[in-house]
């Protein structure tokens, strides 16, 4: 047989690689932005589009979807043709996929700030846009199993089954996560509410860490560490082992996201022992990688390449056990809403993720441009700094969770809460909010380095956008070989490959999800839970759209100290008509589910004016755009008829009259206010956002008297 | 992670003494100094090793030095506890390599057949283990407590807890047994209570903002000592003020309380008009004067 030629895609790798250094700084420096609001409010700029609540989701979505996304498609090009011997299947699909990829991600940098987003976190974008991320998603598996096709190599390497895995799971995912019902152009409500919704977003939410953040980058390491240390992979046995187990584990784990909350205690429950049972698969990927450096340690001081695979398997490793110790009640019970838990994710999205792209783009970029790096000495410096601002990130954050979390435990002898006043807890770790900004700040100035490397090194050498191959093709008759199961069954079958997968994802997500969506015992219902007033959900969208949810819980969890400070623990039965969910996963800020009536309207008129009015030292920005904005009462009645529809029960007809109670409820309102000496038109944002915040579970309450002397 | 919970420990020692400096800078000052020595340590070993560098090239002749070069990278070759170590990790020696690559390779990668590490099944296993107990532990045999359970014995831990530490308390107080103080000593612990928490709503002089002013005569909710104590109390949250019990302790209501009451006549400049019904120190039931205001 004679060997065929073909050509290697060299130009859509260089694209992605391009894509993944411009949207990095991009969504880095957002975060450092966000970073530095948290002790100056001021950062905001001064305008809502600026604003914490507004770009927190945008820094969050850059960096795992512009990015992270870029990256794992610039190392799944590069990774994929030369492993299958075969140039992309579609050179007019890449090009869809790279432009399609990129118009989205500009499509959330608008939206973001404008306040368009659903409040599911890591899937803020709105109805459109997850189309449009379906659609794309679609290509990139159709691109991907047609170059699987048309493959040299009967066999597919362990690399390729991590990138199936990840189609597939992530399709699933999105799709699940994205059951909304559109209400106008950029605005739905999900089909889920309270409990279920909150289930549906962490089982997404989890799995959105393992199946983007993490298989396709094990996939990339399978593949680029053996290349650059030009050494065989470890075990193939363990390969198999912890990529099986890997993907079945893995999806079970999303509870661990609700631990303490009003999610089903048998949900729970799985949801910490599966993530226990995960350390293992997890640690196999590391295990697997550093172990394929046996032999090759001399090489690790020399390349800085290597330093960085090290670094971010070591990242990797250091996350994947604390994250299972975080699912133990006991650690999350003083983890979970505080900076800790900032700290792990970023050991994770700092070390792992960016460590192995920038390994990636330092080893492949020089190759496809056929030259040499343009300085190993910068490339030295940025893998230092980088590390220093791991370090100067991560050890302020643990610090500072550590200590908020325990004070705002603390009882004093006479059984009275050690520090009653939130504020006081977030004041005192402001100086390692501070030394955070610094770290990232140190790693924000590493990548500029690097993109300034990479560029100078591809201004000196040349683009090789066709790069020659040549392999036999597949023998047309299977031969029959003496190798196990793995091999013969599933390893060369590229669909049973993809099928088993998918079945493997889907028995935890079934056991998980289906019980609670369908089994009503799950979630006791109360009598006098009622709807929002037309004005409360209209100030409760305004909650969505200007991102309170990324500093303020909605879930008062069972503990003395939580229901001394907050109220009583919130019941299942209480979320019923929230859709979406809002609890939250950071308490920047206090909880506010049982805000309702706490404070006066005027209190709140001024606290949102400017809250050092009203809470001296406060870090919250002020939201005076409130009070000149006019709320948009054309909506009311599309937004009633949505929540008739997702089963939320008001009157038949009653869209129609809904303005009518709107105003009535504003009016009075306003008129309360101007009791204060506070005149304001009952029509503007500020007046609808007080309604739902003097909501805030009551409803439980109206079935108590009132000890109050009244 | 180990140094923050050394800090962490350290941090009580820090809040307990009381002294001129606010905690608060204590602590930028300790984060401060902490980070300093971890750089300082840091510059310090680099620059002894340089210098012990440079010092044994000037004090060695060149043969020496590169005698003693080659003798370190023998000394590297050479590592007889390696083997031990690879027991334990179930790995191979690397002279054996070969035999277990396997032949096939993916665009020059190999891969090689070693087995998983026994150390590394033991984990595995011991998570399995550890997950079906824990299951059965909390929800067969009903041994851990759930969440509703656990709160309902935290509670009851901590009723009997506050219960011993008040019987034994000597300033228990309460609406009833509240009366006005002038000592400085009280008068300031509740000027501390007063900025950290009325400030916002009454004035730092008790002038009123969004509250009232509570220096004239006027009361909303009656301006006897146990009046004053009990709007504080159980607030009036219909009207803003928020309920305090939780947050301040009796003795700490009762102090604020007597301040409040010491600022009675000071007339501070940008006082708000009054509110509420005139009232002197002698009137009349407080409980009729709280009547009267819920019946306008």
């Amino acid at each position: 047989m004679q060997p065929e030629k073909f050509y290697y895609d060299n130009k859509i790798v260089r694209n992605f690689g391009i894509a993944t250094i411009v949207w990095g700084i991009i969504g880095m420096t957002v975060g450092l932005l966000v970073a530095i609001q948290l002790y100056k409010p001021g950062a905001n700029l001064g305008n809502q589009y600026t604003t914490f609540g507004r770009i927190r989701p945008l820094h969050t979505n850059a960096v795992i979807f512009a990015f992270v996304g870029n990256a794992i498609f610039m190392g799944v090009y590069y990774s994929l043709q030369r492993l299958l011997k075969a140039r992309m299947f579609s050179d007019v699909l890449s090009k869809i996929h790279f432009w399609g990829w990129q118009l989205i991600i500009v499509s959330a940098v608008i939206t973001l700030p404008l306040g368009f987003t659903t409040s599911h976190e890591y899937a803020e974008l709105e109805w459109p846009i997850d189309i449009a991320i379906t659609l794309i998603w679609v290509v990139f598996g159709v691109n991907m199993f047609g170059t699987i096709f048309k493959r040299r190599e009967r066999h597919l390497y362990v690399a390729i089954w991590f990138y199936i895995a990840t189609f597939v799971t992530i399709a699933v995912l999105h799709i699940v996560n994205s059951f909304e019902l559109p209400i106008s152009g950029l605005k739905s409500y999900y089909l889920f509410a309270g409990v279920q919704d909150a289930l549906v977003q962490w089982w997404y939410g989890h799995n959105a860490v393992a199946f983007f953040l993490t298989t396709p980058y094990l996939g990339m390491m399978y593949y680029f560490l053996p290349k650059m240390a030009n050494r065989p992979v470890y075990s193939y046995k363990l390969s198999i082992l912890h990529f099986w187990a890997l993907i079945f584990i893995y999806i079970w784990a999303g509870p661990h996201h609700l631990l303490y909350t009003t999610l089903p205690s048998w949900a729970q429950s799985l949801g910490v022992v599966f993530s226990i049972m995960l350390i293992a698969p997890s640690w196999g990927g590391m295990i697997n990688g550093l172990l394929t450096l046996r032999g090759a340690w001399d090489k690790v001081r020399d390349d800085v390449v290597l330093k960085f695979m090290v670094v971010g398997l070591t990242a990797y490793g250091m996350a994947t056990f604390e994250g299972p110790m975080l699912s133990l009640k006991q650690v999350n019970a003083i983890g979970h809403f505080t900076d800790w838990i900032v700290a792990h994710v970023h050991v994770g999205a700092l070390g792992w993720n960016g460590f192995l792209t920038f390994a990636v783009l330092y080893w492949l970029i020089p190759r496809i441009y056929k030259t040499n790096l343009y300085s190993k000495k910068m490339a030295a410096f940025h893998f230092w700094i980088g590390t220093l601002g791991i370090l100067f990130y991560a050890i302020p954050m643990y610090w500072a969770g550590f200590t908020q979390g325990l004070m705002l435990k603390e009882f004093t002898a006479e059984g009275m809460l050690k520090y009653p006043s939130f504020l006081e807890t977030t004041m005192r770790i402001l100086p390692m909010h501070v030394m955070r900004s610094v770290g990232g700040g140190l790693y924000l100035v590493g990548v500029i380095v690097m993109a300034y490397n990479l560029a100078k090194t591809m201004l000196q050498g040349s683009l090789v956008s066709n790069e020659a191959a040549e392999a036999l093709p597949l023998e047309p008759v299977y031969v029959k070989q003496n190798t196990d199961i793995w091999h013969k069954v599933i390893e060369r079958k590229p669909i049973r490959l993809m099928v088993l997968s998918l079945l493997v994802i889907l028995i935890g997500t079934f056991i998980e999800l289906m019980p609670t969506m369908t089994i009503s015992s799950n979630v006791p219902t109360i009598a006098s839970v009622k709807p929002y007033t037309p004005l409360e959900l209209q100030g409760r969208d305004i909650y969505i759209r200007e991102g309170c949810v990324n500093c303020h819980s909605q879930t008062v969890r069972p503990f003395r100290s939580e229901t001394e400070r907050y109220g009583d623990y919130s019941k299942a039965g209480e979320f019923v008509y929230d859709h979406p969910f809002l609890w939250g996963s950071k308490r920047t800020g206090p909880d506010l589910h049982r805000e309702g009536g706490k404070y006066g309207n005027a209190w709140h008129y001024n606290h949102l004016m400017d809250p050092r009015l009203m809470s001296p030292g406060s870090i919250m920005p002020n939201y005076d755009w409130l009070i000149s904005q006019e709320l948009d009462t054309t909506t009311t009645a599309a937004k009633i008829d949505a929540m008739r529809k997702l089963g939320v029960p008001y009157a038949a007809g009653y869209a129609q009259k809904a303005n009518g109670d709107l105003d009535k409820q504003a009016q009075g309102i306003a008129e309360n206010l101007s009791k204060d000496h506070i005149k304001v038109k009952p029509n503007k944002e500020i007046v609808a956002i007080i309604a739902y915040l003097q909501r805030l579970g009551t409803d439980i309450k109206a079935n108590k008297t009132a000890n109050n002397n009244q | 992670m180990l140094i923050c919970l050394v800090v962490l420990a350290v941090q009580p020692a820090f809040a307990a003494d009381d002294s001129l400096v606010p905690n608060d800078v204590k602590n930028y000052i300790g984060y401060g100094a902490i980070m300093l020595v971890l750089l300082l340590v840091l510059l310090a070993m680099v620059v002894l090793l340089r210098a012990f560098k440079a010092l044994t090239k000037v004090l060695m002749t060149r043969e020496e030095y590169a005698a003693m070069e080659a003798e370190q990278k023998a000394a590297k070759v050479k590592k007889p506890k390696a083997e031990v170590i690879n027991k334990l990790l179930s790995l191979k020696p690397l002279s054996e390599e070969k035999s277990i690559l396997i032949e096939h390779d993916f665009d020059g990668i190999q891969e090689l057949d070693n087995p998983t590490p026994a150390w590394f099944m033991g984990l595995f296993y011991i998570t399995i283990v550890f997950a079906v107990a824990y299951i059965l532990g909390y929800h067969v045999l009903g041994i851990g407590q759930l969440q509703d359970q656990e709160y309902v014995t935290e509670m009851k831990i901590a009723a009997k807890e506050k219960e011993a530490y008040l019987a034994k308390a000597a300033n228990r107080v309460d609406e009833s047994t509240v009366t006005v103080s002038t000592d400085p000593a009280v008068l300031a612990s509740g000027q501390a209570v007063f900025k950290a928490s009325c400030m916002p709503c009454h004035g730092d002089k008790g002038q009123g903002v969004v509250g009232p002013n509570l220096t004239d005569d006027y009361w909303l909710h009656g301006g006897k000592i146990a009046d004053v104590f009990k709007t504080i109390k159980y607030g009036v949250t219909a009207k803003g003020m928020p309920t305090w019990e939780k947050q301040l302790s009796p003795k700490q209501i009762a102090d604020v309380a007597s301040f409040i009451k010491s600022l009675h006549g000071t007339n501070p400049p940008g006082a708000k008009e009054p509110q509420g019904d005139k009232e002197t120190d002698d009137a009349t039931s407080s409980a009729a004067k709280t009547a009267m205001v819920v019946s306008k």
